[in-house]
């Protein structure tokens, strides 16, 4: 009875020491409860009042996490949560991305006039953010799937927002058939390596140092099971099949933040798995499970690119671009020996505000100017040149072209890669480099296509709409830092090594 | 000395760009005025420094640029790998003094050339001035990120200005045009990618080392201890500052020792040498933009699609960042891959040479026939390149600014004849001399101009490559002769076809095909359009009769990449060879 005291009294006094470390969780949580309670009113003024409410706290936690100062004096949160640079850096970019969908939101149509579930989906949105703060930070397999599930859970309900849309319905059933699918894989995949280590710590040496006694084999199979659960959120193949029908059926903002938020986290978790790979002792024991990793770039980069090219929908072709980038990602994660973590974390920022921003213009688009097709694009960027200048912008710095900064995301991560190959002589990352270098010509056919139809086509109906003023600064908005980001990237990179530089 | 001359050239169409983008849609002729005005700056500009540039200074590529500016861009720590350096680096030499002075003239004769466009003149002359920016900072910069990103930059304003203002197949060019340009630009990419995590900068390493102290100038002592000391493998990776400079990237000393493109890595793909592969890469990017058979199929569609005043910049200013490229970059970098792959690269001139005339020879529509003769002249740049010999060298310097100026006078030609009759194919106009005799005078002079006539400053350029290739067999061994011998006969091919086409236009009893009788107004030259061709000619005539005005300014330079190349060349081609087989 004593000792359980004891060990109880523990625990709490180790939650509570560590429990300063989670500032940024605890007040999403927090927010989340009062929009929930909040929702409960029938009152007008207070449903009104909801988005800007969660904007709020978002925009508290985002100011947390850049302050910083919140760590517990080196505290490991029960071996469960770490709450390292790393994830301090992936928490500014999860709660600007909740800021953004917010923000896409709050212009959407089909939002405003929703009746019932507003104050849920904004709910959502903070819950979804707070399990991608939490999948950043995991360092135990355990928490891996629980916040995993937080976020797809929060994922299911806000694609079935729009309840009255079949494609709607549909892409959510598709979309928590395969979740859950890649759920059940990855959890028997741990099983394996609780089965084989008696851990589930899987960011210590230890872990993997017991992993050298097993067979190699079966650890290699259960890496590749693991990796089926964080492939199904950063959608690399052949984890990519729900993509194209959510972007389909979801509501416009929360496309974009899936194609940001749990991708950024997913490429958390694998950067945090895959780093044991990168130390000397490690080196060259685990080369089955980095041959898959690069064989599942090579697929997802082919896959992303190739599919992309028959697309007729535009929400269909940036699904599969958003497939592509997972692969430049997934080959961003193999150059090891080489400090691809800032690289990785500058594409992530790069990709942050250009999909945001190319998802905003597909919304304008769809909205006020009843695009379903790529054709219906057909002359719009010489009826709105400033809508149609944007629209560029996002799409070349997609592409990866000069002066925008997805080109400099490009050129980190190739050059990454370059290193590693020099390093070590692997003939896959020269293949990852040529053929992610070559892509990008395929890339360019495909996103090419929507200034194709907005300025060289001659639109017959020119009707003149007027796009509103909020919607005019928000594209310039998430267009400046892809400029700014461009020609200054040192800005970003030297704040992101200081942040990295911070353990805990 | 230092003026910011040089950014002053790159960013006045930028700036008159912006003014541009300010203005109203309706003052149209306002619009014009600044786009004409910001030209003509630039052009006065290239001019200034035309007689500043001190042509007699030696330089050889690696050092002796003039104007330079170098500022500090974008540099950061890459943790145990050292730090990555970008710098705004711009400088000129006898190379691109000549594409400075071109870009600057023909810059205002595209200006003024446009003056009849009415389709969306804002957009037009903000992307025109855009193209001006991008090609001049490609021909001033000396930082490879630089100069990548000018070139990257070309592509958009190119794209849309084929795309939108182009004739009845412009989609397709434009497309055609975007994406070989934009595979060529990648396989330049990666190769960028492998020199910079190669290459230190001396200069700044030896400040990170601590063997210059901070303000001190830069001496050649410290750098040659940083080499010497980088060479045997002594300095911790976290002290080397890579560099995308162009010069620092043509000394061997300042490979790092064991990465994959240093001159004794001994690295073997497809049982060729790193180094090789790379050259052949950054070689493919350039051939494309030359355009080089069997890499040029985009061009004459996009000649023949683009408007007029834009296939004159295509012609005249765009098509020479390939040969640039090549002089400024491949060579230098990889001579050893240069010295060994003379045959090919010379092969593909002949080739171009060849085939170019013959398909001019073939063709019915007269603006093709002038796309292919650029494929053909533009050959002549790869075989005097290909020679290295200084007499090489310079002709394919020298050609590439006089087919700048002429293939730009024979644009304009062509664009008269289809302005007035909405056609232009050859055999549907015969004895146009009796309608339209000034117009014809100024054929006849741009074709005995294209042609090589003595006189005009094609046969400088096209005698100096000869003279090159011919020498080479003995001064350097790379050529073998037979290969200028043929080249001689794209000299005969280009007479016949200028000849035939002129006989079948021009001469004769006045007749034009009876469909275009109704719409065809055919007067003779305007005065915007003397303005545009008379002074192409007097400069065509002028660098014909007296060559010295730009081989003075050039032919150090020239002579000192030349000796450069080679020397280097030849020992580094046996030392990666050497490498390679232990």
């Amino acid at each position: 009875m004593n000792e359980q005291a004891a060990t109880l009294s523990e625990s709490i006094n180790a939650i509570i020491a560590g429990a300063g470390s989670l500032l940024p969780e605890l007040l999403l949580a927090g927010f989340f409860l009062l929009l929930v309670t909040l929702d409960l009113f029938k009152s007008k003024s207070i449903k009104q009042l909801l988005p800007w409410l969660a904007a709020t706290g978002l925009f508290a936690t985002l100011i947390i996490q850049i302050l910083g100062g919140y760590t517990s004096g080196g505290v490991q949160f029960l071996n469960l949560l770490r709450s390292d640079g790393l994830a301090r850096f992936a928490g500014i970019l999860f709660s600007g991305a909740g800021i953004f969908t917010i923000l896409l939101s709050l212009q959407n149509r089909q939002l405003e006039k929703l009746e019932k579930g507003r104050g849920e989906y904004y709910a959502l949105i903070l819950m979804l953010v707070l399990g991608l703060n939490l999948m950043a930070k995991s360092i135990n397999l355990l928490m891996v799937f629980l916040a995993i599930e937080v976020v797809s859970i929060a994922s299911y309900i806000l694609t079935l927002t729009l309840k009255d849309n079949k494609r709607s319905v549909e892409a959510g059933l598709k979309y928590i058939l395969y979740g859950t699918l890649s759920a059940g894989v990855m959890l028997y995949g741990m099983s394996f390596f609780y089965g084989l280590t008696g851990s589930l710590s899987y960011t210590e040496g230890n872990f993997w140092q017991s992993l050298l006694q097993a067979d190699a084999l079966l650890v290699t199979v259960a890496a590749i099971l693991v990796f089926a659960g964080f492939f199904f959120k950063i959608s690399a193949a052949p984890f990519h099949f729900w993509i194209p029908d959510v972007y389909q059926g979801a509501p416009m903002p929360i496309v974009a933040l899936f194609s940001t938020g749990p991708k950024m986290a997913g490429v958390i978790i694998i950067l945090r798995f895959v780093a044991a790979f990168a130390d000397p002792t490690l080196a060259g024991v685990f080369t089955d499970i980095t041959l898959f990793l690069g064989i599942a770039a090579l697929a997802t980069l082919a896959i992303g690119n190739f599919t992309a090219l028959w697309q007729r929908t535009p929400r269909r072709l940036l699904a599969y671009s958003s497939v592509s980038h997972a692969g430049f990602l997934l080959m961003a994660l193999l150059a090891f020996g080489t400090n691809y973590t800032s690289g990785v974390l500058f594409y992530l920022t790069v990709l942050l505000f250009m999909n945001f921003g190319i998802f905003l213009f597909l919304q304008i688009a769809e909205e006020e100017l009843g695009v379903q097709q790529l054709e219906n694009f057909e002359g719009l960027g010489r009826l709105y040149p400033y809508l149609g200048m944007m629209a560029l912008l996002y799409l070349l710095s997609l592409t990866g072209l000069p002066p925008l900064a997805g080109f400099m995301g490009k050129l980190l991560i190739f050059s990454n890669v370059w290193e590693a190959y020099t390093a070590t002589n692997q003939g896959m990352l020269l293949v990852l480099l040529v053929v992610g270098i070559l892509l990008t010509g395929v890339a360019l056919f495909y996103y090419i296509r929507i200034p194709y139809y907005l300025f060289f086509k001659r639109n017959q109906t020119a009707e003149n709409l007027v796009i509103s003023l909020s919607n005019k600064l928000l594209l310039g908005f998430f267009a400046l830092p892809l400029l700014v980001l461009f020609f200054k990237p040192d800005l970003l990179l030297h704040w992101i090594e200081t942040l990295l530089a911070q353990t805990l | 000395m230092n003026d910011f001359i040089l950014s002053g050239l790159i960013f006045t169409p930028l700036l008159a760009a912006l003014v541009v983008l300010l203005m109203p849609i309706r003052l149209q002729k306002p619009m014009k005025a600044v786009a004409l005005l910001g030209t003509l700056v630039q052009m006065g500009l290239a001019i200034l420094l035309y007689f500043r540039f001190d042509g007699a200074a030696l330089s050889n590529g690696q050092q002796g640029y003039q104007f330079v500016e170098k500022l500090n861009w974008i540099n950061f720590s890459l943790g145990t790998l050292g730090r990555f350096q970008i710098e705004y680096f711009v400088g000129v030499d006898g190379v691109s003094i000549s594409m400075v002075l071109l870009t600057g003239i023909i810059g205002v004769i595209g200006v003024i050339s446009s003056w009849t466009i009415k389709k969306n003149v804002k957009g037009y002359f903000l992307l025109y001035l855009l193209l001006m920016t991008s090609v001049m900072g490609c021909f001033l910069a000396l930082d490879f990120f630089l100069f990548y990103l000018f070139f990257e930059f070309m592509l958009l304003p190119m794209y849309f200005l084929i795309g939108i203002w182009g004739g009845p197949k412009r989609e397709y060019a434009a497309i055609k045009f975007f994406i070989y340009t934009l595979v060529g630009s990648l396989f330049i990419l990666i190769v960028m990618i492998g020199l910079y995590t190669s290459v230190i900068d001396p200069a700044a390493t030896a400040a990170q080392l601590g063997l210059l102290e901070k303000g001190t100038a830069i001496n050649a002592n410290a750098i040659a201890q940083v080499q010497q000391l980088l060479q045997q493998n002594t300095i911790n990776s976290a002290e080397m500052v890579r560099t995308f400079s162009i010069p620092a990237m043509m000394e061997p000393a300042n490979f790092i020792p064991g990465s994959l493109l240093h001159v004794l890595s001994g690295t073997v793909l497809w049982d060729l040498p790193l180094r090789f592969i790379a050259f052949l890469l950054l070689f493919a990017g350039f051939a494309i933009k030359v355009p080089s058979v069997p890499v040029h199929t985009w061009l004459p569609d996009a000649h023949v699609e683009a408007p007029t005043p834009i296939s004159v910049l295509l012609a005249a200013i765009l098509l020479k960042v390939g040969g640039y490229g090549l002089i400024r970059i491949v060579y230098p970098i990889f001579p050893d891959a240069g010295a060994y792959f003379s045959v090919l690269v010379g092969g593909l001139g002949v080739l171009s040479i060849i085939y170019g005339a013959l398909c001019a020879l073939a063709m019915n529509d007269l603006k093709k026939l002038i796309a292919y003769s650029s494929v053909s002249h533009m050959g002549f740049v790869l075989l005097g390149l290909a020679s290295l010999t200084a007499e090489g060298v310079n002709g394919a310097i020298y050609m590439m600014f006089s087919h700048g100026i002429i293939s730009a006078m024979l644009f304009l030609v062509v664009g008269v004849i289809y302005d007035r009759a909405h056609d232009r194919m050859i055999l549907n106009f015969r004895g146009l001399a009796k309608r339209m005799p000034a117009y014809t005078t100024f054929v006849v002079i741009a074709f005995f101009a294209s042609l090589g006539l003595p006189g005009f400053s094609g046969f400088i350029s096209e005698l100096l490559v000869l003279v090159g290739g011919f020498s080479a067999p003995e001064v350097t061994g790379l050529l073998p002769r037979w290969l200028t011998i043929v080249a001689v006969f794209g000299l005969l091919l280009a007479a016949a076809y200028y000849l035939w086409a002129l006989q079948r236009m021009f001469f004769g009893k006045y007749w034009i095909f009876p469909e275009l009788r109704e719409k065809a107004i055919l007067t003779d030259l305007n005065a915007r359009e003397y303005l545009m061709l008379v002074p192409l000619a007097i400069l065509a005539l002028l660098f014909g009769i007296f060559p010295h005005l730009l081989l003075d300014k050039i032919g150090v330079t020239a002579t000192g990449f030349t000796e450069l190349v080679l020397q280097n060349g030849q020992e580094q081609l046996h030392m990666v060879l050497s490498s390679m087989r232990r």
